[in-house]
């Protein structure tokens, strides 16, 4: 079916609308949406404080530099895991070192061999505890969506947006785009929460200095 | 007396609902009461039927308008009408305006509308009363009416009964929910409605309250109807009986 | 008791635990949604007013917003397709699959999929369609319905669970709801990467970039959108809001009102293929929009409904619904926005679904939780005097007739004899009264004394001693 024709009988139903029963499109503002959860503070620092916090509460796990996050790693017991090539400079000597096997390409086939995934966030939100993940910024969706762990590294110039409103003037024209609010989970057998459905079953975000 | 858009005044008339004329006789009276209490004269126009809301529930909607043109003529818009009922009242205040939105005098029936009012609302935003005198000691659970969602009724009922020495209104568990009568939806659908009504009757007298209070005796038709068959009584009271019993107490 | 409404009998027959689990998943749900409401809202109820405004704003200039999403999607490198039915829809999905060669898709949790039968269509044709969802996935393997909108397999418990798992090959007996979701992580992950297209549906669509907002918890939407090449997003055409910072206002609204979450754990925002760099994800995107009877609606006095953002908040408060559970309204939305929608979306088989909007004792509780404030009594109630218009017996089967009754209540003579007459009552059991709605009242419930006309006299002797 060709757009007009399919866009004739739409046409034709808000027509019928009288002028003066029509709803103006509201004007909002911030200050509108505003929830108790909204930082007060912008200062960088705090912005990461109040997004711990949130981020804590929807059992995400933060870690700051590289000694945290290791002992992290650690504590899982990984042995190999998928770091994205813009990391690589940076991450993989490193973790190679500490005895992990590192991998800068990720293949499909082997999707369960990746016991992590680290890649780039392209910001945070503190308002809701939420990872921005952006194609432009996470080479491998794949990457960052089907190891058993996921890392989101935080650099120093990514955003912290105080609120969802916020982060939502700044999305850009990346064609993809997702909001990660904690780990994959359901609830869908007799409303009990399991996490790690699809996605990750741990979801951390690591604050890190960059080196480049 | 309050600022308000709709009708108001001490010259009332009493629209006693089909359910007092026929059953609960003690609630329009007790309204009648209550409202002389506050300085009201009452009138109660002799030839008032119903508003015409199980028909309105039904989808009939040319027998909703035939009894609720009769009920306009009958009533002066010029004077408040007080109903100790949450449930007619909202059938006026919104329901015609559905009744009639085709209808060329859609402006007489939203004219009655604007002076109709539920008897808390009416003291409380009409009157502008903040509290009630007298003493009444109970522990009573109030059941909303579902049909004063979106009105100023509940809040009204609420507020004077708490400010009634000896009154302790208690909390229970699913206030949000529907007792389960909803008109003719009680014999179309009678096993819903019963389930729904012995769930509410669980809930209401959890707490094991001296009293059950309502804003509507439709509610409370269904429910002590469904604890009757079942054995099992418990003492239910109009808020309009409520608030004679406490004027009582004080005398 | 004896009833003529199939819901009602529905209700009588539901198996006691499995009201009992929808009973319970209802509460659950529609507390964590009052809790997280009130805990982040100073006014909530303005939040929903205000999401209404923008969606109702939106219908009303359809033509306009969903014009300029669509010139935005085509300029960002998406094509696409209008549906003007189901089966349209489903024979667009079908070419896209042939013109890729494609045999095997998997979806992500779409309304508007279940509406137009996908997957049995797809099947038909030799394709494979994989529900990716773990409740929909469970739903399809025991070929049954979901019976809600965000929680589909509410009705089941983890046993019926496990023996679906065992009999579908997937592991021996194990009740264990997270062993199940291994199970099921771990089939689903090879469905994901063989699945030639992936196809999901489309939560909101902005007009002002052509963004398809999309929210899943399980992060199946984000497989369903990475390891293919082909993605095709379903969405009905009322999805459409004006500008990306609306989506703020309805996003911060949809998972409160539906799980009682600030956010849904993946919100995705997609409005183009994949850029050259990125090595994963759909290089072709199909986006189809669906009217399936939605423009009549719109031309209606049922506009409101259009609404809808499928949070099933309105089916977790309803009474009936929880007495009755999801399968009671025979359609795929089920609840007080089923009982609206369905009727409508079913076209000329209107009639078949005419008893829907009589399942509600109107008490308004569906209104007052609805995110977008449609004004839900209001539309059954229509719906009520429409099939009272078209003499639909469906609807009227088991309410007694008006006609009689008004006529008394217009005529004050005719009532006051009826006042005295009614005294009759207290002397006869209601139980041999032939009239069907004293029998329905009668079974389970007394009727208090009659004391028709009584406060007249006390009043009138009241006032003459005055």
């Amino acid at each position: 079916m060709n757009k007009s024709e399919f866009f004739k009988p739409i046409e034709d139903a808000v027509n019928l609308i009288p002028d003066s029963k029509r709803t103006p499109l509201p004007d909002w503002d911030l200050e509108t949406i505003r929830t108790t959860q909204m930082p007060s503070d912008t200062d960088r620092d705090a912005l990461w404080d109040a997004f711990k916090t949130r981020f804590d509460l929807v059992h995400g796990k933060c870690t700051e530099g590289r000694a945290d996050l290791l002992s992290l790693l650690k504590e899982e017991s990984v042995t190999a895991g998928y770091v994205a090539p813009e990391l690589k400079a940076d991450l993989k000597p490193w973790l190679q070192q500490s005895g992990i096997e590192i991998h800068t390409s990720l293949d499909d086939s082997q999707i369960d061999t990746y016991e992590f995934g680290i890649t780039r966030a392209a910001g945070v939100i503190a308002e809701t505890g939420t990872i921005i993940l952006k194609d432009q910024s996470t080479s491998s969706r794949l990457g960052a969506l089907s190891p058993w762990i996921h890392i989101a590294v935080l650099p120093d110039d990514a955003p912290i947006y105080p609120t969802l409103f916020d982060a939502m003037n700044d999305l850009g024209n990346d064609p993809y785009i997702v909001f990660a609010t904690g780990p994959s989970k359901t609830a869908d057998v007799e409303g009990i929460l399991i996490e790690g459905v699809h996605g990750p079953g741990i979801q951390i975000c690591s604050r890190m200095k960059s080196r480049h | 007396m309050l600022a308000t858009d709709r009708v108001t005044g001490t010259q009332v008339q009493l629209m006693m609902t089909c359910l007092c004329d026929t059953f609960f006789d003690s609630v329009a009276q007790a309204t009648v009461e209550v409202l002389e209490h506050v300085g009201c004269t009452v009138e109660v126009p002799e030839a008032q039927t119903c508003c015409g809301q199980p028909a309105f529930n039904s989808g009939d909607w040319d027998s909703t308008r035939k009894v609720a043109r009769h009920t306009c003529r009958t009533f002066d818009s010029s004077k408040p009408t007080i109903l100790p009922s949450g449930s007619c009242s909202h059938m006026i205040s919104h329901g015609y305006d559905l009744a009639f939105e085709k209808e060329d005098d859609l402006s007489t029936a939203q004219t009655f509308a604007k002076s109709s009012w539920e008897l808390c609302d009416f003291l409380v935003n009409g009157l502008g009363i903040e509290s009630w005198p007298g003493r009444f000691d109970a522990k009573i659970s109030l059941h909303r009416s579902c049909h004063t969602r979106g009105t100023q009724t509940y809040q009204s009922a609420v507020k004077l009964l708490s400010s009634i020495e000896g009154v302790e209104l208690i909390e229970f568990d699913e206030s949000e929910q529907c007792c389960g009568f909803g008109g003719t939806f009680s014999v179309a659908y009678p096993n819903t409605s019963v389930s729904m009504g012995k769930l509410k009757i669980e809930k209401l007298t959890a707490d094991k309250p001296d009293i059950v209070g309502a804003v509507d005796m439709a509610c409370m038709m269904h429910l002590s109807g469904i604890a009757n068959k079942q054995g099992r009584q418990f003492n239910k009271l109009h808020v309009s009986e409520i608030l004679m019993k406490a004027l009582r107490n004080a005398k | 008791m004896k009833t003529k409404q199939p819901i009602d009998a529905f209700a009588r027959d539901l198996p006691p635990e499995i009201r009992e689990s929808v009973y319970v998943g209802s509460k659950a749900k529609y507390d964590k949604r009052l809790d997280s409401l009130t805990q982040s809202f100073a006014a909530p109820d303005d939040i929903r007013k205000l999401a209404g405004q923008i969606k109702q704003h939106t219908l009303e200039n359809l033509p306009e917003y969903l014009g300029s999403a669509i010139e935005k999607l085509e300029g960002n490198g998406a094509k696409v397709h209008y549906a003007k039915t189901g089966d349209d829809a489903n024979q667009i999905i079908l070419d896209i699959m042939r013109s890729v060669n494609a045999t095997k898709l998997i979806k992500s949790k779409s309304m508007v999929s279940e509406e137009i039968h996908l997957n049995k269509f797809l099947e038909k044709n030799g394709c494979e369609s994989i529900e990716s969802d773990l409740g929909e996935f469970i739903v399809q393997l025991d070929d049954d319905m979901p019976s809600h909108i965000v929680t589909p397999i509410v009705h089941k418990n983890r046993k019926q669970i496990a023996n679906t798992f065992e009999k579908a090959g997937l592991g021996d007996y194990n009740d264990d709801p997270q062993t199940i979701t291994r199970r099921a992580r771990s089939f689903l992950r090879n469905k994901y990467i063989e699945a030639e297209v992936g196809l999901t549906g489309g939560n909101f669509v902005s007009a002002e970039t052509g963004r398809i907002a999309l929210v899943t918890n399980e992060g199946n939407a984000r497989f369903c959108i990475s390891a293919n090449k082909t993605h095709i997003a379903l969405i009905g055409i009322e999805k459409v809001v004006p500008r990306d910072k609306d989506l703020a206002v309805l996003l911060n609204l949809l998972a409160r009102s539906a799980t009682g979450q600030q956010l849904t754990v993946y919100t995705q925002f997609i409005n183009g293929p994949k850029s050259e760099a990125q090595p994963d994800g759909p290089e072709n995107m199909h986006v189809i929009f669906l009217d399936n009877e939605r423009s009549n609606i719109l031309g209606s006095e049922f506009k409101e409904i259009l609404r809808c953002i499928r949070c099933g908040a309105c089916l977790n408060v309803c009474p009936i619904y929880r007495q009755s559970s999801g399968h009671a309204y025979r359609a795929v939305y089920p609840g007080p926005v089923g009982a609206v929608l369905s009727p409508l979306l079913a076209g000329k088989r209107y009639p078949e679904y005419a008893d829907l909007p009589k399942a509600s004792s109107l008490c308004g509780a569906c209104n007052e939780v609805c995110p977008v404030d449609i004004p839900l009594p209001e539309l059954l109630l229509r719906h009520r005097n429409k099939a009272k218009r078209e003499g639909i017996k469906k609807a009227s089967a088991g309410t007694p007739s008006m006609a009689g009754w008004s006529v008394l209540c217009s005529t004050p003579a005719m009532w006051k004899t009826s006042l005295r007459a009614g005294k009759a009552m207290d002397y006869i059991s209601l139980n041999l009264i032939p009239v069907p709605a004293v029998q329905a009242w009668a079974k389970e419930r007394s009727l208090p004394p009659f004391r028709g006309g009584k406060f007249r006299k006390w009043f009138k002797d009241r006032q003459k001693n005055k």
